[in-house]
């Protein structure tokens, strides 16, 4: 640019400044209100939208599907469409660093690059062109970014189109918007617009049918427990469900019983003091990931092959620590009964009084793949219905139902063989308190019902005395 | 002053001024730049062997999942990385295993056994691999990589020969 | 009596100079598409003074950072709300800056004499970004920890140097507490200073040579 251009720049601006305004108020007015806009805008987001709650970082959870922030997903699926170029495809750096470098270096240098004086927007038709393929090629990148390149079944057409519409075409365009300015010089601009404009168009056509063909995924939500109190319940369910069998359903089992193989191997209760005061909780998190494999005690953490993720250990070690531990205040909102109480002649129903019992105190044991006589107690069907003594188990109306029995610690013998337990009492380590057991009694006595409504439908209020 | 062999005033200064801040400037930037990318000099790690799970629980044809626990000191923290990978066995021989690294070879994301598509699936961009780890489609550069020393222990385990860094 | 004493303050502050040079300029008529240059400053001091009062209670290491992090959402009051418009304040300014920059491109502004200006405003959109890569780790959740694990394996990708970029990047071979620990010092200390000192010479120039008008076909 010589000294005469500039001259000629600078007056143009002189021209423009004396028509113009002034920064105050004029142009700080614009500013002011755009700014308060956005501060409203940030608090209606942080307000009414949130964040959505994620689980804490678990380094041996491979299978977790890694996404970037959405301002990078664009350069996300371009490496993965690139991918699918043959040959020139396997060579990675090319489209990590070689592509996005290159661009960011005609970004920067651009105003050494794009060196002549005009500056409207007729006279600046390829760049222009050129920037709004772009634009709209990072805006429907980013929103393809969840749409696999090959389908699940194998198919590669959605790859394909996505690749049209994110590569195929802008390059083509692009090269073509070259062509019409150096070299096809006598292209007018209308031929220039209509190209860029056809080319946007149809990447959004086909990104549109992509989007369109793409099945829904399905989505699925881990639970993340956020409050102490949720964190709490989430950790009392995987104990009742893990934890139990061994440690009892509040952890003061010191002899094991009833579990295949480690039948009358004593522990330290761990809702001790000796425990509790000792172990601290990354301690107690590391005891429950790798499992004390000499004493009995199989891993249960992700990282040693068990099936516990960080977070349900967090959980669980919550649970424990807030519970059991004298010196941590449990929120009274975790303290909620497991049951409503009965009233006098009320009937229990399943579906309010049972399943809750059994998920606490029994399903830890009686559930697929542990050692228990087959008898399963995950649903209302599984606990009328299974078990090697099924015949006896549950009979309406009968007191001497085998359940009823073993919960008030009378052990079933084998009628054939008189000195072999058929079944044992049960909890085997410790039993249940007499309002529970009055629960039972009450439900099978009366039926077994298995929803509220049945159950209210069976209560006989008591009549007045007179 | 104005003698041809004395320099003046201000060009002394400029000079004198010039060298001890070039000294001042490497004397804090080469231990800063040191300081900075330090960790990035360290090599760490043990070579190990470890048990990847019991012999007897391989299948014939089936990729075995697997994932081992490495612990390694990362400046005061003793961070303990998961690493995975697939045994999948050719023959009744405990030699005939074929152990696979999980580690997507295009960006380290992890692959998964996916039964349907009979491959294995990388969830970042798309790759897929066969089952013997070869490049079926997509942007990784070589086929999965292989644990290939190997041995059975004593107690009925496959123990791979781990190198550390 | 104001006026006397807006007088001394002036005799001291020189606040009549400061009007005259600093809010008293002509500029060309101006447009709403020229506010986005100030809404990405004003967006850099929310995010920054957000980003401060989360410093109270926020611990950068693996063993904390996420309890701190629920803390902030479920104990302290507001919390919520600051890291609200902290989060949402990244998403906005990095949409913002890119915004103006697409601005600045097509009324081609960046062309004499604001070449300079141009060059600084690249820097302080890539830095953009770098808070962005470097903030998102620090919750240290999943979301987190596994984007951060292939974003800095793509640094990774690099010929020859890219191993050595992957390990001062993570402080290591993997993710660890020292990589929490340096992106949270890159982004409280580093990069902010960067941004602050990009954008003070990119103001300078600014003021320097006047907001450039939109250009006509006299262009």
């Amino acid at each position: 640019m010589n000294d005469e251009t500039k001259k000629k720049i600078n007056e143009r601006y002189e021209r423009e400044l004396n028509k113009g305004e002034r920064f105050w108020p004029d142009s700080i007015f614009k500013d002011l209100v755009v700014s308060l806009g956005i501060f409203i805008l940030l608090i209606v987001l942080a307000t009414f939208v949130g964040i959505s709650p994620e689980a804490k970082a678990d380094p041996s959870d491979t299978s977790y599907i890694p996404r970037p922030e959405w301002y990078f997903l664009f350069l996300f699926k371009f490496l993965a469409l690139y991918g699918q170029i043959p040959l020139l495809g396997k060579i990675e750096w090319i489209a990590t660093v070689a592509i996005p470098g290159i661009a960011i270096g005609v970004l920067t240098l651009l105003p050494f690059i794009d060196k002549s004086p005009n500056r409207y927007y007729g006279k600046r038709v390829l760049p222009i062109s050129i920037m709004a393929i772009m634009v709209t090629g990072i805006v429907l990148l980013t929103l393809l970014s969840e749409v696999p390149t090959v389908s699940e079944d194998g198919s590669k057409l959605l790859g394909i189109l996505q690749a049209i519409a994110g590569l195929a075409i802008p390059v083509i365009t692009m090269i073509l918007l070259f062509l019409m300015s150096f070299v096809f010089k006598q292209t007018t601009t209308r031929v220039m617009v209509w190209t860029t404009s056809l080319a946007a168009v149809s990447m959004i056509l086909v990104s549109g049918t992509v989007l369109a063909l793409h099945p829904r995924p399905v989505v699925e939500e881990t639970e993340v427990a956020v409050t102490l109190v949720d964190q709490i319940f989430a950790g009392q369910d995987l104990y009742s469900i893990h934890c139990t069998e061994c440690h009892g359903d509040d952890g003061s089992v010191a002899e094991i019983k009833g579990v295949e193989g480690l039948e009358g191997e004593k522990i330290t209760p761990i809702n001790s003091h000796d425990v509790l005061y000792t172990i601290t909780d990354s301690a107690m998190y590391e005891v429950i990931a790798y499992g004390r494999p000499n004493a009995g005690m199989t891993p249960f953490g992700k990282a040693y092959g068990g099936e516990l993720t960080k977070s349900e250990i967090d959980y669980i070690v919550t649970y424990i620590r807030y519970m059991w531990d004298d010196r941590f205040e449990i929120p009274a909102e975790a303290l909620k009964p497991l049951f409503p109480p009965l009233a006098k002649g009320e009937v229990p129903s399943y579906e309010v009084h049972i399943q809750p019992i059994v998920k606490r105190y029994c399903i830890s044991c009686h559930r697929a793949g542990k050692e228990n006589n087959n008898y399963l107690m995950a649903s209302y069907e599984e606990i009328l219905t299974t078990g090697d003594n099924v015949a006896n188990n549950i009979i309406a109306g009968d007191e001497n139902s085998s359940l009823l029995q073993v919960i008030q610690e009378h052990e079933i013998m084998n009628p054939e063989k008189t000195d072999e337990v058929l079944i044992g009492v049960m909890p085997p380590n410790r039993a249940l308190k007499p309002n529970i057991v009055d629960v039972f009694i009450r439900w099978i006595m009366n039926g077994m019902p298995q929803t509220a409504v049945e159950a209210a439908e069976l209560f006989v209020a008591p009549t007045a005395t007179p | 002053m104005s003698g041809s062999n004395e320099i003046s005033r201000r060009d002394f200064i400029k000079v004198t001024t010039g060298i001890v801040g070039g000294l001042i400037g490497v004397a804090i930037g080469l231990p800063s730049i040191s300081y900075l990318i330090d960790p990035a000099l360290r090599e760490g790690g043990k070579d190990a062997w470890l048990s990847i799970g019991k012999f007897e629980d391989m299948q014939i044809g089936t990729p075995y999942p697997f994932s081992f626990t490495q612990v390694r000191v990362n400046g005061w923290e003793r961070t303990s990385s998961s690493f995975g990978g697939y045994a999948i066995r050719k023959s009744d021989d405990s030699k005939g295993l074929l152990i696979l690294n999980s580690r997507c070879t295009h960006l380290a994301c992890t692959v998964n056994w996916n039964e349907e598509a009979d491959g294995f699936l990388c969830p970042c961009h798309d790759a897929k691999f066969s089952k013997d780890g070869k490049v079926l489609d997509g942007p990784p550069p070589r086929p999965l990589d292989v644990y290939d020393e190997f041995r059975l222990s004593e107690d009925g385990h496959i123990e791979i020969f781990f190198k550390a860094g | 009596m104001w006026k006397k004493a807006f007088e001394w303050l002036d005799e001291r502050l020189g606040l009549k100079d400061i009007y005259t040079n600093l809010l008293d300029r002509p500029e060309p008529t101006g447009n709403w598409w020229n506010t986005l240059g100030s809404a990405s400053m004003f967006l850099f001091v929310m995010q920054g003074l957000t980003g401060i009062f989360l410093t109270v209670y926020y611990t950068p290491s693996p063993d904390h950072a996420y309890d701190s992090v629920q803390y902030i959402m479920e104990g302290v009051a507001f919390g919520w709300l600051i890291r609200g418009i902290h989060h949402w304040g990244a998403t906005l300014m990095v949409i913002v800056v890119f915004i103006h920059l697409l601005r600045v491109f097509v009324t081609a502004s960046f062309k004499f004499p604001r070449e300079l200006t141009w060059l600084i405003g690249i820097g302080l959109f890539l830095a953009t970004l770098g808070m962005g890569f470097t903030g998102y780790l620090l919750p240290w959740n999943q979301k987190a920890y596994w984007a951060t694990t292939v974003g800095t394996q793509i640094a990774g990708s690099v010929p020859f140097i890219g191993e050595f970029i992957l390990k001062v990047l993570r402080g290591g071979p993997e993710l660890s507490a020292l990589t929490l620990q340096r992106f949270f010092s890159a982004h409280i200390w580093m990069l902010p200073a960067v941004l602050a000192g990009l954008m003070g010479i990119h103001l300078f120039l600014i003021i320097k040579h006047g907001e450039s008008h939109f250009p006509t076909k006299e262009d």
